[in-house]
This record gives C-alpha cells, sequence and structure tokens, in this order.
C-alpha cells in the first residue's frame, strides 16, 4: 500500500506537483495519466527517491510506502529501492549477459549463493514471460534482445529482488504494438503479487490495465477514481476533454 | 577536398614511416669494425669471425685467450697501429718516402705472433699477406643490435649498438610510470565525474587540463629542481636522477591525459544506465564500480593507451631526470636511459649516413613499432567489448 499526504514538489523555483494526496491498495494497478509535463512521472519517482538524484528538488508533505514515511531521516534509501522496483520508459539494460542482468540487484545485496541466484534469476525471467525466448542463450550480452525483450528482461531484473511495489515509467511507450500487449498480459500477472503504478500516454493502455487511475494536469490531481468510472463517467470536465482527446 | 587532405596526410605519414624504415636498416649494412680500418691475426689462428661484442671484450682486456673464441689456447696479445712505433725506428718504417715500410713490417710483426689481433688502418695494410690474414668486416647483424647488452657508439674499434639497456630503460621507466598514473589517474576521473559537486569540479577539470599543455622542458625542470633532490634524500641514494625520478616525472606528465579522458568516458554513462543500477537498490559506489566503470572501459583503455604513449615517446623530461647512464638497469633507483632520450642526445653527434646515424634510426624504428602494437591491441580490446556488449 502506497500513500501521498499533500504532497507539494518544486525543481528550484518550479512547483511540479501541487497538493497531492491519494492511496493506492496492494494489489491493484493504479495509472496516472496526463499531458506530458504534468508532473506524473515526477510523482511516480517520488516512491522510490529516484528524484533525489536531480539537484536543486524540494518536497513537503508525506509520502508512504507500507505505512512508513519514507522520506523521514534515517531512512536507509538504498533498501527503500529493493522494496520498491523500477521500470524505466526506455529499456536500460546493463552491458552485461542477460543473466547477469537480472543477477545483479541480488549480487549487489551481497547474495553469492550460485544456486539461489540460478533459481531466482529462473524465477524472474519466468515471471517476466521472457524465460523460453532466452533460456538457450543467457550468455549472451542483453543487447541482443529486441527491444520488448529487453523491456520484458528490466522486468525481470527488478523482479529478482522481491520488491513490494512496482513502479513503471511508461514502460511500453518505445515498443511495437506487440511487444506493449505482451507487456500489458505481463501486468496482469504480475498484479496479484504486486502493487504496480503505471505512468502511460496512452490511454487505451490505461483503461486495460489499470484498477484505478489517476488523471494529472499541470501538477495537480484533477481526478482520481475508478478506472470504469474515469472512463465512462468522469466527474471532471477537464477530464472528459482529455479523454475524449479534445486537448492534450 | 577532404579526400585529398586525407591523402595527403597518408602519403606523409607513410613516407616518414618509409624514410625512417631505409635510414634504420642501413645499419644492418654498415661494417662492424670502424669504417677505414680492420683487424688482422696470425694465419696459424683459426679465429675467422669475430661479433662486435667480443672485439670489444678483447681490446677491454675481457677476453685474454684465443680459447674463449672457440681458437686454440693461447693468449692474446692486442696490437694498436701506434704499437709499431715502438719496435722499429722512424727510418726502418721509411719515414722519408711516405712510410712506404709500414705494411711490410705492420706483416712482419703479425705473421712473428700466433696470439696476436691487430687492428690497424686500411691504408697500411701489409701487401704480403703470407703468414697473416685479415678478418673479414662483417655487417652489424639484428642479433647484435636487438641482442647486444651495451650501447657504446663510441668504442674502437667496435662500436656497440645493443639495445637492450635503452629497451629495458624505455619499458621499466613506462611501466613504473603507468603503475603509478593509472590509480591515480582513475581515482580522480572517478571523483570528478561522480563524487565532486558542480562548483569543485568546474574548478578542477580546466585546472587539469591546464597541466597537459605545459611544456616538457618545464616538467623537467621541474624535476631535476624538485623531484632529484628528493628521491636522493627519500631513498639515501648517491644520485637522485633515477630511473624511479623519471617514472614519477612522466606518471605526473600522464596524469592529464588519463584523467580527462577517463572522466569524459564515464560522464557518458547514460543516465538510464545508473538510475537502473540505484533503483535496483545498488549503493552509490556498487554504481561506480560495477555498471559505470565497466561501461566506460573502451575509454578508459584509450586513457592507459594515451598515457602509455606519452610515457614511452616522452624525451625531454625523462632525459633531464633519468641520469643518462645506458647499462642495463638493475633497478630502478640507478641511473638509465630511454630510446628516445638517446636519440634526442646522440643525433646531433652522430656524422648523417654513418653507422651510429643509422643506429639512431633504429632506435626510432623499435619506438614505432611499440606504439604501433599497443595502438592495435586497444583498438582490438575496444572493438571487441564494443561488439559483445559486456
Amino acid at each position: 500500500m502506497i500513500q501521498a499526504k499533500n504532497i507539494d514538489f518544486y525543481y528550484d523555483d518550479f512547483h511540479a506537483l501541487k497538493g497531492i494526496s491519494m492511496e493506492m491498495a496492494a494489489n491493484t494497478v493504479t495509472a496516472f495519466i496526463g499531458p506530458s509535463g504534468c508532473g506524473k512521472s515526477t510523482f511516480l519517482r517520488l516512491f522510490n527517491r529516484m528524484n533525489d538524484l536531480i539537484p536543486g528538488t524540494r518536497l513537503t508533505g508525506e509520502c508512504l510506502v507500507e505505512e512508513k514515511d519514507i522520506y523521514t531521516r534515517g531512512v536507509n534509501v538504498d533498501e527503500l529501492r529493493k522494496q520498491v522496483g523500477m521500470v524505466f520508459q526506455k529499456p536500460n539494460p546493463f552491458p552485461k549477459s542477460i543473466f547477469e542482468n537480472v543477477a545483479y540487484g541480488l549480487r549487489v545485496n551481497g547474495v553469492d549463493d550460485r544456486k539461489f541466484i540460478e533459481q531466482r534469476v529462473k524465477e524472474s525471467l519466468v515471471g517476466a514471460a521472457l524465460w523460453d525466448e532466452v533460456k538457450d542463450k543467457l550468455k549472451k550480452s542483453a543487447f541482443e534482445l529486441s527491444g520488448g525483450q529487453q523491456q520484458r528482461l528490466c522486468i525481470a531484473r527488478a523482479l529478482a529482488i522481491k520488491p513490494s511495489v512496482l513502479l513503471m515509467d511508461e514502460p511500453a511507450s518505445a515498443l511495437d504494438p506487440i511487444s506493449t500487449s505482451k507487456i500489458e498480459e505481463l501486468i496482469h500477472e504480475l498484479k496479484k503479487e504486486y502493487t504496480i503504478v503505471i505512468v502511460t500516454h496512452n490511454m487505451q493502455q490505461a483503461a486495460r490495465v489499470s484498477d484505478k487511475t489517476g488523471f494529472f494536469m499541470l501538477g495537480e490531481l484533477v481526478e482520481f477514481s475508478d478506472t470504469k468510472k474515469m472512463f465512462l463517467n468522469p466527474d471532471k470536465e477537464q477530464t472528459q476533454n482529455y479523454i475524449t482527446g479534445r486537448f492534450g | 577536398m577532404l579526400t585529398l587532405s586525407g591523402a595527403v596526410t597518408t602519403v606523409t605519414i607513410l613516407l616518414i614511416v618509409v624514410f625512417l624504415f631505409r635510414e634504420g636498416l642501413g645499419l644492418f649494412r654498415s661494417p662492424a669494425v670502424e669504417k677505414g680500418y680492420a683487424l688482422c691475426v696470425n694465419a696459424a689462428n683459426p679465429v675467422v669471425r669475430l661479433n662486435p661484442g667480443q672485439i670489444k671484450q678483447i681490446f677491454d682486456y675481457e677476453i685474454v685467450n684465443w680459447t674463449e673464441l672457440g681458437g686454440t689456447d693461447r693468449a692474446i696479445e692486442l696490437f694498436r697501429f701506434d704499437d709499431i712505433f715502438s719496435r722499429y725506428s722512424e727510418e726502418e718504417l721509411g719515414a722519408e718516402n711516405d712510410y712506404d715500410q709500414l705494411p711490410d713490417k705492420l706483416g712482419e710483426v703479425v705473421a712473428a705472433s700466433p696470439g696476436i689481433i691487430a687492428f690497424l688502418p686500411e691504408e697500411y695494410l701489409p701487401h704480403h699477406l703470407e703468414g697473416i690474414r685479415i678478418l673479414r668486416n662483417e655487417h652489424i647483424t639484428a642479433g647484435d643490435f636487438f641482442g647486444g647488452r651495451e650501447w657504446i657508439p663510441t668504442a674502437t674499434p667496435a662500436p656497440q649498438y645493443g639495445t637492450l639497456p635503452l629497451l629495458l630503460g624505455t619499458l621499466w621507466v613506462s611501466i613504473v610510470a603507468i603503475l603509478i598514473a593509472l590509480p591515480l589517474g582513475l581515482s580522480v576521473a572517478i571523483y570528478l565525474s561522480e563524487l565532486a559537486n558542480e562548483r569543485t569540479r568546474k574548478l578542477l577539470k580546466p585546472a587539469i587540463e591546464l597541466l597537459a599543455g605545459i611544456p616538457s622542458v618545464v616538467y623537467g625542470f621541474f624535476g631535476l629542481v624538485v623531484l632529484v633532490p628528493l628521491v636522493q634524500k627519500a631513498f639515501g641514494l648517491p644520485v637522485g636522477e633515477t630511473g624511479f625520478t623519471g617514472s614519477v616525472i612522466l606518471a605526473i606528465m600522464a596524469l592529464p591525459t588519463i584523467i580527462t579522458v577517463a572522466e569524459d568516458a564515464m560522464r557518458n554513462t547514460p543516465r538510464a544506465m545508473r538510475e537502473a543500477s540505484l533503483a535496483l537498490g545498488a549503493t552509490h559506489w556498487q554504481t561506480i564500480y560495477k555498471v559505470i566503470v565497466p561501461y566506460a572501459k573502451s575509454g578508459i583503455s584509450a586513457a592507459v593507451v594515451l598515457g602509455i604513449g606519452r610515457a614511452i615517446g616522452e624525451t625531454m623530461a625523462v632525459l633531464m631526470v633519468t641520469g643518462n647512464a645506458a647499462v642495463i638497469p638493475k633497478t630502478l633507483f640507478a641511473p638509465l636511459r630511454t630510446i628516445p632520450a638517446t636519440i634526442a642526445a646522440e643525433l646531433g653527434e652522430a656524422p648523417s649516413g654513418g653507422a651510429h646515424y643509422q643506429a639512431l634510426f633504429m632506435l626510432g624504428c623499435i619506438l614505432f613499432l611499440i606504439t604501433l602494437v599497443i595502438n592495435i591491441t586497444a583498438e582490438a580490446i575496444s572493438k571487441r567489448q564494443h561488439n559483445k556488449g559486456l
């Protein structure tokens, strides 16, 4: 479960997120939609503190993951990121073998039991629906895979450390329709074990994969409700306009 | 236009290489004994050929018996041209008649003594060859050049062109320099690209780049004034001009290149790569050595090659601080001499076209080949990594 309470976020002087509060329940898929620059990715990246890497940012409000405030003093960011996995917009495998890509998260956490790593790598690749395609070439470079396969490899890599939350930042935007549908199927499967938050530009995708949807505009959360309701009968006119494609 | 300039550059470089090798390879057609002179032995002496090293040892009294050279058991008797004047008077040699008796008298001396070896000018060689034999003046061989343990271009009767001391000197100094510069340079590069804040970086980077532009003779001067006394005191040595001093100065000179190139390579690691690693719970340090450094590997190996290239080819600074002793270095804390330093120091004194001159060109060829091999290796390494993406 993830909670945000009165989040305000600034890049230097730019007020990027304005008073956002929402709750994402365990084992659900929450989608964030909205025009470019509306703050949805910034909001997503709050939950594994990825925004810390950008100098000059400031945050007020509370961010809770499993009921713990992740921005209080004494929070171990590395530990947090083990709990909250992330998949990025563009596939970004390491320049290592397929096996080592998935094993990376385990190795940096000090796991060196070879049997255990092999087992977990296999589980993760199966979980990411990639095992059958790569089981004979685990030693090959990850760069030899197609874009869609690379993205599923990145998902497997995130799964290998068994996070409880999976953040996905437009995971299918760089992929072709077939790879996209594979990723979407995968999200359905993963929902059983993970709390998933996905940012997407593709409204059909949001409608297909998510249970709840949040619509962001200019740093504000305009509307947040069940996906079905959002797409059939939104409360706000702005949402209606965006969904029907009248702007954005 | 661009094709033309490319062609001109290529042709120029090829011409330089051809010129270098043509001059250099001439060495192996040069006689081992000084030009205009010859060595004579008694006809009964079974030894027919001597290499430059053996000749030098004979005239240095290091070889004193013909058995050491595969001959019969007989003491070697040295005879230099001037010795003839102590055996015969001026009249006997025909001083009034342009020394017309001199060749015959020389012949008599050599024929009379079975253990003799005489070093004579060609114009006074005996006319009658009874009882004497003139040793064939062999060419300097590749074995003499590459395997020779002494570099004494001024030795008589046979100059010594053994490159081993120079080659070893170059390798020692360069390798130690790289061993010093590489860890240091990489640490600074990692600090600059990953740990330093923007202000420090903006201050340090140009300063370091500026260091690369300082003329090497200034580094040499610094080495001579500061490093040499420092090394002498720190290690309690009789002289501070040692191979180690050269390594330190070279390391200092190679550092800016290594730092700049390696830092650029590491900063070019895509942000996505860093974020992927951090998002998996890796610490900053784990990200540096497991993702960023491997990703920048080809850039880092380029930095290494440029550093080595600078070290091997560097002339002036090394010339000034290594003490210039062309001996095979037994320890790094003794004077030695490198190939570039030798070329710079001796080319001015070597008569153009002579064996010494050609030997120096041959040294240039060796230097060229070493850098070529290093470059090809580096190219191969970075290409392999690039192709495999590993």
